[in-house]
């Protein structure tokens, strides 16, 4: 063994003289991407649901028109988690002058379990925490306030009680779920509840008990407690409740994956490159080696050895670096990201020296495997190293580490997709750089003097390198393309899906003879019509005739669809924001018809044709599913899971739902529409839209952070794509000074043969691009199919610029140098 | 290691090598026999392409004839793998090669220190050193070949050859990267090297001053060897 320490002294030489840096930086690269998206994406996994969860002001929720029992209290209190409750009920507040109508809500001490309440003190400045009013306070919103003309510190009574005006309440937090609605708010305490003497048997309050905790242990109580909830509660979790925040999170997922899976390729491809010229430039030392008696075990081991310390000092590092990344990323994502989300999982720390690992054995194992074949007699003949050495292992590993980067999408069948398309990519360019090979064989056949066609055929010289060349280099391109281009594409298109006129306020129980009225009103204050849809109450009862029970479905989303009442509602037309995936949208006549959301449907294995049959108001509707939809859920308009012809349900519907939008200097509008139609219930979802937009632009953020390491990956490919061949080319431009070609004919074979590389590679990524754009926006983020047909010219310019102009140091080394100078440099 | 003459080194009997290229078999060597003793020096000469370099891998073990033994030290090399020929590399042959083949990463004295490492053996930086002095490049221990001229790096070379102490050394056209002052420097040291410790030389060369000064002289012509002098 210690005969080794020459040789690894050796190794060691080499890893610092610069041939293996090439090598290091892009596995430091690869690492750095994987480990740091792997980071962060759990981070904003877990940060999400927290972030979600203050829109709760818990982690759970359960809401109830009764008084909840006190051993479900006891129950959550002995699972370990904390308990919270309060009661809101709609009451008069009056004041010395004035009287006004009020939804009161009464807090204890510990309210609010998660999230942060808003409020501007008397002093005028604004608290943002967990504050709530003391005994003996009130908060009231500024519509109370205005309504009663009252001030911060003057007094008002609820009941039998006095209170204090200390707090103009600005924001609750989970004011968008807590039945928020058009009534003027008033927060109290708690333990002022009884001296009101307003909450008797017989009042019309919910009551609300909010718990937080560990997750599993949340989880655990929530599946305890649901099957034994009474009557008239339910139980809320922000996802329920806001499909779509789960879908921007989703959305945000998957971008993640996306970029990281570019990046990881990137680094990956320049990895295959470094390793192919380290390995290649030791074809000579390991023949001396040989001769000198090291035998073909000890050069296996000896590179084996120094590629293992590679892969874990460079693995460690880069995971350490993808550490630093990632709470960069989280900075930019979440402000004040340290103390708000929780730290990675601690097992993603291995991730990173385990990809190296991977890498390094796909990419390095196969050469160094023939490096132990290299005849000691190489030494005495300037041999060429054998071109193409264990083909399927470094796709292989490639693809693995795709896979890898794809995970923290939650999504196989997504990532499935991706990973074949890459494949698919791979082969495609493959097949396309033979052609390219077999085209320059053909094309440099003319004879002629020394010029571009000799450039052009230096491809055809070495076929394997110029394949490995051209799928790394259009892999990188393309990779670029995707980011620049179709980034900002994506990206616009994802803001644009929740446009600043998204409706921020929802009415319900909107009857059909108030409707022109209603319009009317809207009319009359030159605001947009608002959307208005009838709405059904339906349960489904059976599919093809066979019963359905909540049970039958492991799909969480699935039982509360079987086993509860959801809105149905009639349309003549497809609703706008919706896509027919499936089947046909109805004409007017049709009666016994269904058009089912995509995903609802999938989940309880509801297929086009089938039979259902739906209780509404006692009645019950059999029709067929003659159209799936894809609905986007992340708009805020009316959505609908099931909707039906007109002659169906018109004369079933009970009431109408209404969405617009309300600019904030119009929220006025509101208050005059309550009044003027008393039955009206509304909600003001401005807060959550809010929530989400603030979520989307800071993903987005993150996600072009991630950018720039993709960015160092692609001008790593670059450097490996052309350095790869940078021998080779200053031997054949030696050569060719040598046989008396000028400077400029030196200039033109170059130039040509990197022109012609860079146009095709070009050409190539930028259809790729394409592709992987169309599929991106339509799959990734759920936009309508779209493809930029401009994107394999702007690859093709982009090539014819990029490759030549990566290739400038080279070119003008060839130019520059006397052939001697060339020679001696090999 | 025994002083007497007798002592045969190396052995080939009736070799031959073929080569297939492109489904043609190629004749490169045929029949070629030739006895190498303890001490001795051997020239091979012959114009260039006559297979003189392929002889000399067959020699030392580097490849394996297509018919034919060689006996390297009395071991068959036939009767050994390709690991069992590199230990006996390792312990009993040195090499000197046309462009020299020095390991770019490692400074001149780690260069030649690598055989001994390699060999386990003791004490490997101060034999070295003096390897070194020996070829006149005290000065240069800690230089890298790039900053060595070619004269310099061949000496180097001789000095790696030459500090395991080996029974035979193989050398493929040592002068013929070199000027004619540096050449005859190295001619000077491989035959003082020789003198001194014994070693039978084996040289493949274009040089006649270099086969001038060797015992034997073999021609190589049409893949047949014949002695021009001896
Ligand atoms: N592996 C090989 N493949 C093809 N031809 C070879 C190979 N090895 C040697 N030759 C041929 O054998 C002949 C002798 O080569 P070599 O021994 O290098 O000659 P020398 O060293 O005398 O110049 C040459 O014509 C050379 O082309
Ligand atoms: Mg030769």
């Amino acid at each position: 063994m210690k005969r080794l320490a020459a040789a690894w002294r050796f190794a060691w030489r080499e890893l610092l003289s610069g041939e293996l840096t090439l090598l290091a930086l892009a596995l430091l690269v690869a690492v750095c991407a994987t480990s740091s998206v792997a980071f962060f994406a759990d981070r904003v996994r877990q940060g999400l649901t927290l972030h979600a969860n203050q829109l709760l002001a818990a982690d759970l929720a359960i809401e109830s028109d009764a008084p909840l029992p006190s051993s479900l209290v006891l129950s959550a209190r002995q699972a370990g988690l904390q308990v919270s409750g309060s009661q809101t009920f709609p009451s008069m507040v009056t004041t010395a002058g004035a009287v006004a109508l009020a939804s009161l809500r009464a807090v204890p001490d510990n309210y609010p379990l998660r999230g942060e309440m808003r409020v501007r003190l008397a002093d005028g400045k604004v608290r943002v925490g967990a504050w709530r009013p003391a005994p003996g306070d009130a908060w009231a919103d500024s519509r109370l306030m205005a309504r009663l003309g009252i001030r911060l510190g003057d007094r008002l009574r609820l009941g039998n009680l006095s209170l204090r005006l200390s707090g103009e309440l600005l924001r609750e937090p989970d004011g968008a779920l807590a039945g928020y609605s058009f009534m003027p708010r008033l927060l109290f305490n708690q333990a002022d509840v009884t001296a009101t003497g307003l909450l008797g048997p017989g009042a019309r309050a919910r009551w609300r008990l909010m718990v937080s905790g560990q997750p599993v242990a949340v989880d655990a109580w929530r599946r305890g407690v649901e099957a034994r909830l009474p009557a008239g509660a339910r139980v809320e979790s922000v996802e329920d409740a806001r499909p779509e925040l789960r879908s921007a999170m989703t959305r945000a997922r998957r971008f993640l994956g996306l970029t990281a899976m570019l990046t990881a390729t990137l680094a990956a491809a320049a990895m295959m490159l470094a390793v192919r010229r380290f390995l290649a430039r030791q074809w000579q030392p390991v023949a001396v080696l040989r001769c000198l008696g090291l035998t073909g075990t000890e050069i296996t081991g000896l590179f084996a050895t120094v590629l293992l310390a590679l892969a874990l000092i460079g693995g460690g590092l880069g995971s350490a670096l993808g550490y630093g990344v990632q709470a960069a990323l989280a900075g930019i994502a979440i402000p004040d990201a340290g103390e708000t989300l929780p730290p990675p999982a601690v097992w993603l720390i291995g991730l990173g020296p385990a990809s190296a690992l991977l890498l390094l054995i796909g990419l390095a194992l196969p050469p160094v495997m023939a490096l132990r074949r290299v005849p000691p007699s190489a030494v005495l003949r300037a041999e060429v190293p054998p071109r193409s050495v264990g083909m399927g292992l470094p796709p292989l590993a490639i693809l693995l580490l795709i896979a890898l980067s794809l995970w923290q999408m939650d999504d196989w069948r997504l990532a499935g997709w991706l990973l074949a398309g890459m494949s698919g990519y791979f082969l495609v360019a493959g097949g396309a750089a033979w052609c390219l090979v077999l085209g320059s064989r053909r094309l440099s056949r003319g004879e002629g003097a020394i010029g571009w066609r000799f450039g052009v055929a230096a491809l055809a010289r070495r076929p394997w390198l110029a394949v490995l060349q051209v799928v790394a280099l259009s892999t990188g391109l393309m990779a670029l393309l995707t980011l620049t281009v179709v980034r900002t594409d994506l990206l616009d298109a994802w803001r644009q899906s929740l446009p600043p006129d998204a409706p921020n306020q929802f009415v319900i129980n909107l009857q059909p003879d108030q409707v022109q009225d209603f319009n009317a009103m809207f009319a009359a204050a030159r605001l947009p019509m608002p959307e208005i849809a009838p709405i059904a109450r339906g349960r489904l009862l059976a599919i093809n005739g066979r019963p359905v029970q909540p049970a039958q479905y492991r799909d969480e989303q699935a039982q509360r669809l079987a086993g509860r009442e959801f809105n149905l509602s009639w349309r003549d037309a497809p609703p706008e924001a919706n896509r027919l995936v499936a089947g046909q949208w109805w004409s007017t006549a049709a009666v016994d018809e269904f058009s089912l959301e995509q995903e609802m449907a999938q989940a309880m294995g509801i297929r086009l044709g089938d039979l259902l049959t739906f209780d509404v108001a006692g009645t019950q509707l059999v029709g067929r599913v003659t159209s799936l939809r894809t609905v986007a859920w992340n708009s805020f308009r009316l959505n609908f899971f099931v909707l039906a012809p007109r002659a169906m349900l018109a004369s079933r519907a009970t009431s109408l739902v209404a969405a617009f939008y309300l600019p904030p200097a119009q929220r006025g509008f509101a208050d005059r529409l309550v009044r003027r139609f008393a039955n009206l219930t509304a909600v003001d979802v401005s807060d959550v839209l809010d929530q989400v937009r603030e979520v989307i632009d800071r993903l987005a953020q993150a996600v072009e952070a991630l950018f720039v390491l993709t960015l160092c990956a692609g001008v790593l490919v670059l450097w490996a794509a052309l350095g790869a061949t940078r021998d080779e080319r200053l031997a054949d431009a030696a050569l060719m000074r040598a046989l008396g070609a000028s400077r400029r004919q030196l200039r033109t074979v170059v130039l040509a043969e990197l022109l012609w590389l860079g146009g095709f590679t070009g050409l190539l990524a930028g259809s790729g691009a394409m592709l992987l754009g169309a599929f991106a926006g339509w799959k990734l983020l759920e936009l309508p199919l779209r493809c930029n047909g401009l994107l394999p010219v702007l690859g093709l310019l982009c090539g014819m610029l990029l490759v030549p102009l990566a290739g400038w140091p080279l070119l003008r080394r060839v130019v520059r140098q006397t052939p001697l100078s060339t020679l001696q440099a090999r | 290691m025994s002083d007497d003459p007798k002592v045969r080194v190396l052995s080939a009997t009736h070799l031959a090598r073929n080569i297939l290229f492109q489904g043609e078999t190629i004749s490169i060597l045929h029949d070629i026999s030739l006895d190498v003793y303890h001490g001795d020096s051997v020239a091979i000469v012959g114009v260039s392409g006559s297979g003189k370099s392929t002889l000399l891998s067959l020699l030392a073990g580097l490849d394996l004839p297509t018919s034919g033994e060689v006996v390297l030290f009395g071991q068959p090399l036939m009767s050994l793998d390709e690991d069992g020929r590199a230990l006996l590399r390792r312990r009993q042959v040195g090499f000197v090669f046309q462009s020299f083949q020095l390991m770019s990463p490692l400074t001149a004295l780690e260069n030649v220190m690598l055989p001994l490492a390699l060999a386990g053996e003791t004490n490997a930086r101060e034999r070295a050193t003096d390897m070194l002095a020996r070829v006149g490049l005290a000065h240069r221990l800690r230089h890298y070949p790039r900053h060595l001229s070619g004269g310099e790096q061949q000496r180097v070379a001789l000095a790696r050859a030459f500090v395991g102490g080996p029974a035979l050394l193989f050398a493929d056209e040592p002068t013929g990267n070199l000027d004619t002052v540096s050449g005859a420097q190295v001619i000077e040291l491989l035959f003082e090297l020789n003198r001194e410790q014994g070693t039978a030389l084996v040289l493949v060369t274009h040089d006649a001053d270099l086969a001038e000064r060797c015992g034997t002289v073999y021609r190589l012509a049409q893949g047949r060897l014949s002695a021009e002098r001896s």
